[in-house]
């Protein structure tokens, strides 16, 4: 080939770009009863037993649980949904579920009370993920063939466990008997709306209609649904603006701005049930210190600067969107003359004081960046400490005396309880778990058991106790409680429908859409 | 065959060597894969349970030799972040990415060596007038120009500017992906050209081509500076051999002397090193990967690294070290071919 012709074959191929015709994104979300969501964490796990990350985005559409927590502002706290009704003896340690009628699942099997016995030994079997949720469950029958019965080792609200996003999907009775392999190829059986009728690891999960959904189809509902991949926070507000995608989370907050005075795109802008804080060493620090820590962290500057403003300061540890959260405990306020008073009685000046977060993580650097300023002007020394938190969980494990001074941390809850946050993060621990500031008080330690106790019969009774362990830990000074993220999406506005759940954060139900 | 037997064996120790350092550092870094194997939250217990069940509880040497094993037999083990077959999902990304490299390397070279030829000949112009010199040497510094650009821009900014212009501006190419969502076709090969082509629709190849143009085009810049660079060196060195003036005292006409015999033996030290950046696409095509959400290995091993997923990243690794070790090889024997001076020794 003579080189001018080389030449203009390489010229032809490098301009075909522009000579071709139409793009690509008159295809993707289109079609009226296709929806795309641009999904910025992959699915690493189809198995319903095991899965705890991000795919209950596809699991949530697809199987489904005895029970579902309710959004904000609804009167009860759950909802029955493969469960019609439920109830618990007086202790809260035997409870029966009732399931409902002419439910099939996807290999066409019918929904009974032993499969949903199955599913759930699946999870305790497996023991992954969030099996610890159903630690409580001593034995569990099918007292016939639509009724469930839980007998517990201690008391437990069996109907909130039963809502969790995670460890608690029913599966059909074929499905039990599969392995995690089979789930990660892409099979399921549960009783969702929808089907999995593709899965390709990595790039895309397609989801269409199941016929025989108990609920029934109507017209203007989602008839097929895409999970893709989309890691890269810029490609996907570009996909959202373009059209090629209805529906994603996790971008810059400076985007939603913008975003929100674009055509055709609403911004959703919600609770979420993840809050961020910072354990206090218990070991380490005298009381003299934490009230001086607690007491020079920039409350209002972090809320101010973090998240576009859109976050909300903590009220105690139990996020606001959870239920028995409390706005009525006395918090306290950033004052570094008292702070400093503090540091100079305790002699405590030019300490120093290690500050353990995920390194990477911009929201807890910042966070170290401010509070180091407030902290060098009362005489203390804060130092950024940034590690894998695989790192700094097992330095923070090993030995509380030679450990973190402060543990920053996000946590959500595996179920929506108080508990959750109160026992996991501050409960008297034997060897330490996630109780990182190696707190332990008796009587708060009494005051959330008997909570939990009491919080499947009587939510309000249980948010009472809650709220006065919360005002102990404020008093003890036991962690420095900073933020509420928040919880902002964006969606195709000619779709109707979503709910923002915060028990579900980033869940859409395909189901409840019309376009 | 005595040369490829030695280079063979070589190349496994250099293979051995890279899964020996990769398990040891995997087994140094601070974390703890059983930890990751049975979930965020799991209790000690359940921890230690899956250790035992991992083999992880182990001497790091006898993990190492199971390991060894399990790679003699082809088995890659399972990621212990995703419980799937590392091998399952080696074949699925694998391909992805190297239609990519591939036919962005084929690009720099179709495009970069006649446009090294160009600017040497330019450079190395000996006749004509004064003006027409000095014209032909802008040309060159012109080629030049384009050559460090193409390699001193970083691809991500390359990448999200031709996203903005081609599929923002003009809405000309899609922006991301390796099919629109209505096209489906049979994966024989996982390279979708072929696949498309297979499946017998003209529609699914133009859909194919059209999500192809813009990666591969930011995946090309760089092998393409360095290809212009290259070729423009090698051919200056080999205009300037008594041979090429020999040539043109004979009364060769130029374009053969150009082509015939300067190029081709400027070719051959330049090969090796563009070969290499075949390699070197691969291994380093997770930026274009993440901009364009191109499902290739790129992407699957910053994933595993993000996890600390060792068995993943062990196997990617190994694979990408393979793609070096066969490249290399071949572009050796290949010189051979091409340039009869070098000898297999």
């Amino acid at each position: 080939m003579g080189f001018r012709r080389l030449l203009a074959v390489a010229m032809g191929l490098s301009l075909l770009a522009t000579a071709c015709g139409d793009s690509g994104s008159d295809e993707a979300g289109s079609g009226g009863g296709r929806f795309v969501y641009a999904n910025p964490f992959p699915i690493s796990d189809l198995d319903p037993s095991s899965a705890f990350s991000s795919e209950n985005v596809v699991l949530q559409n697809v199987y489904e649980t005895l029970t579902t927590y309710n959004p904000p502002g609804a009167s009860d706290l759950v909802s029955g949904a493969l469960a019609e009704s439920w109830e618990a003896n007086d202790d809260a340690t035997v409870w029966t579920f009732n399931l409902r009628e002419g439910v099939t699942f996807h290999d066409g099997a019918a929904l009974t009370a032993q499969a949903v016995v199955d599913s759930l030994q699946r999870t305790i079997d497996l023991d992954l993920g969030a099996a610890f949720i159903l630690l409580p469950i001593d034995s569990m029958e099918a007292v016939d063939d639509l009724t469930v019965q839980f007998n517990l080792a201690y008391p437990a609200p069996m109907d909130l466990v039963m809502s969790s996003n995670y460890g608690v999907y029913i599966m059909s009775p074929e499905a039990v008997s599969q392995d995690d392999a089979w789930f990660n190829e892409g099979n399921e059986a549960g009783t969702g709306p929808y089907t999995i009728s593709s899965f390709t690891p990595g790039e895309s999960t397609v989801l269409t209609q199941y016929e025989d959904y108990w609920g029934g189809w109507t017209d203007g509902q989602i008839a097929e649904a895409e999970i893709q991949l989309v890691e890269d926070p810029v490609l996907a507000e570009q996909l959202v603006r373009g059209g090629d995608a209805d529906f994603t989370y996790n971008l810059p907050f400076d985007s939603y701005d913008a975003l929100s005075s674009e055509d055709g795109l609403t911004v959703v802008r919600a609770q979420s049930m993840t809050n961020l804080f910072g354990l206090l060493n218990h070991e380490r620090l005298s009381p003299e210190v934490r009230e001086a820590m607690v007491l020079s962290f920039p409350y209002d500057d972090v809320v101010e600067s973090l998240y576009g403003g859109e976050s909300s300061r903590a009220q105690g540890i139990v996020p606001q969107a959870v239920w028995g959260s409390s706005d009525s405990l006395t918090l306290p306020e950033t004052d570094l003359a008292r702070a400093a008073e503090l540091i100079s009685a305790a002699g405590a000046e030019g300490t120093e004081v290690t500050y353990s977060f995920d390194a990477g993580t911009t929201e807890q650097q910042q966070i170290g960046e401010v509070w180091k300023t407030n902290l060098a002007d009362i005489g203390i020394d804060l130092v950024l400490d940034p590690l894998t938190f695989d790192a700094r969980w097992e330095i923070a494990q090993a030995d509380p005396a030679n450990a973190q001074d402060v543990f920053t941390m996000f946590w959500f809850p595996t179920f929506v309880t108080p508990y959750d946050f109160l026992f996991s993060l501050f409960h008297s621990e034997d060897a330490p778990f996630f109780n990182l500031g190696y707190y332990s008080n008796p009587e708060f330690d009494t005051l959330i058991d008997d909570g939990d106790a009491v919080s499947g019969l009587s939510p309000d009774e249980a948010a009472d106790l809650f709220t006065k362990a919360q005002q102990i830990l404020i008093e003890d000074n036991a962690a420095v409680f900073m933020l509420d993220v928040p919880n902002t999406e964006v969606i195709s506005s000619d779709v109707e429908g979503h709910v923002a759940n915060p028990a579900y954060a980033n869940v859409v139900r395909f189901y409840n859409l019309t376009r | 065959m005595r040369y490829l037997l030695r280079r063979l064996v070589t190349s496994l120790v250099v293979v051995l060597g890279v899964v020996t350092i990769t398990f040891i550092t995997s087994r140094l870094v601070p974390s703890d894969p059983a930890s990751l194997y049975a979930g965020p939250r799991a209790r000690p217990e359940q921890v230690e349970r899956v250790r035992q069940e991992l083999n992880l509880d182990a001497p790091v040497v006898n993990q190492y030799a199971s390991y060894l094993t399990d790679l003699a037999t082809g088995d890659l083990g399972v990621s212990f972040a995703t419980r799937r077959s590392i091998a399952a999902d080696l074949v699925q990304f694998l391909p992805a990415t190297l239609e990519l490299a591939l036919l962005a390397t084929g690009l720099s070279m179709l495009i970069g060596i006649p446009l090294g030829v160009i600017a040497a000949g330019r450079r190395g112009a000996r006749t004509g007038s004064k003006a027409s010199k000095a014209r032909r040497q802008r040309s060159d510094a012109g080629i030049r120009l384009f050559a460090v650009t193409s390699v001193s821009v970083p691809v991500f900014w390359t990448a999200l500017l031709f996203q903005m212009i081609f599929a923002g501006e003009l809405d000309l190419l899609p922006l991301s992906g390796r099919t629109s969502s209505s096209v489906s076709f049979r994966e024989w090969t996982g390279f979708f050209l072929i696949d498309s082509v297979l499946s017998g629709s003209p529609s699914n190849v133009w859909d194919v081509i059209k999500h192809l143009m813009l990666p591969v085009a930011v995946m090309a810049a760089y092998p393409l500076g360095l290809t212009i660079r290259l070729i423009r060196g090698s051919m200056l060195e080999v205009l300037g051999e008594p041979f090429i003036e020999a040539a043109r005292l004979a009364g060769i006409d130029e374009r053969t002397v150009m082509y015939r015999l300067a190029l081709k033996n400027a070719l051959a030290p330049a090969l090796t090193i563009l070969g290499l950046t075949f390699a070197y696409s691969v291994s380093s095509a997770f930026l274009v990967e993440a901009v364009f959400n191109w499902p290739g290995i790129g992407r699957y091993l910053t994933d595993a690294i993000v996890r600390i997923d060792f068995p993943v990243i062990t196997a990617a690794a190994l694979v990408i070290t393979v793609i070096y070790v066969v490249v290399n090889l071949g572009l050796d024997l290949l010189q051979v071919r091409l340039d009869p001076r070098v000898e297999l020794d």
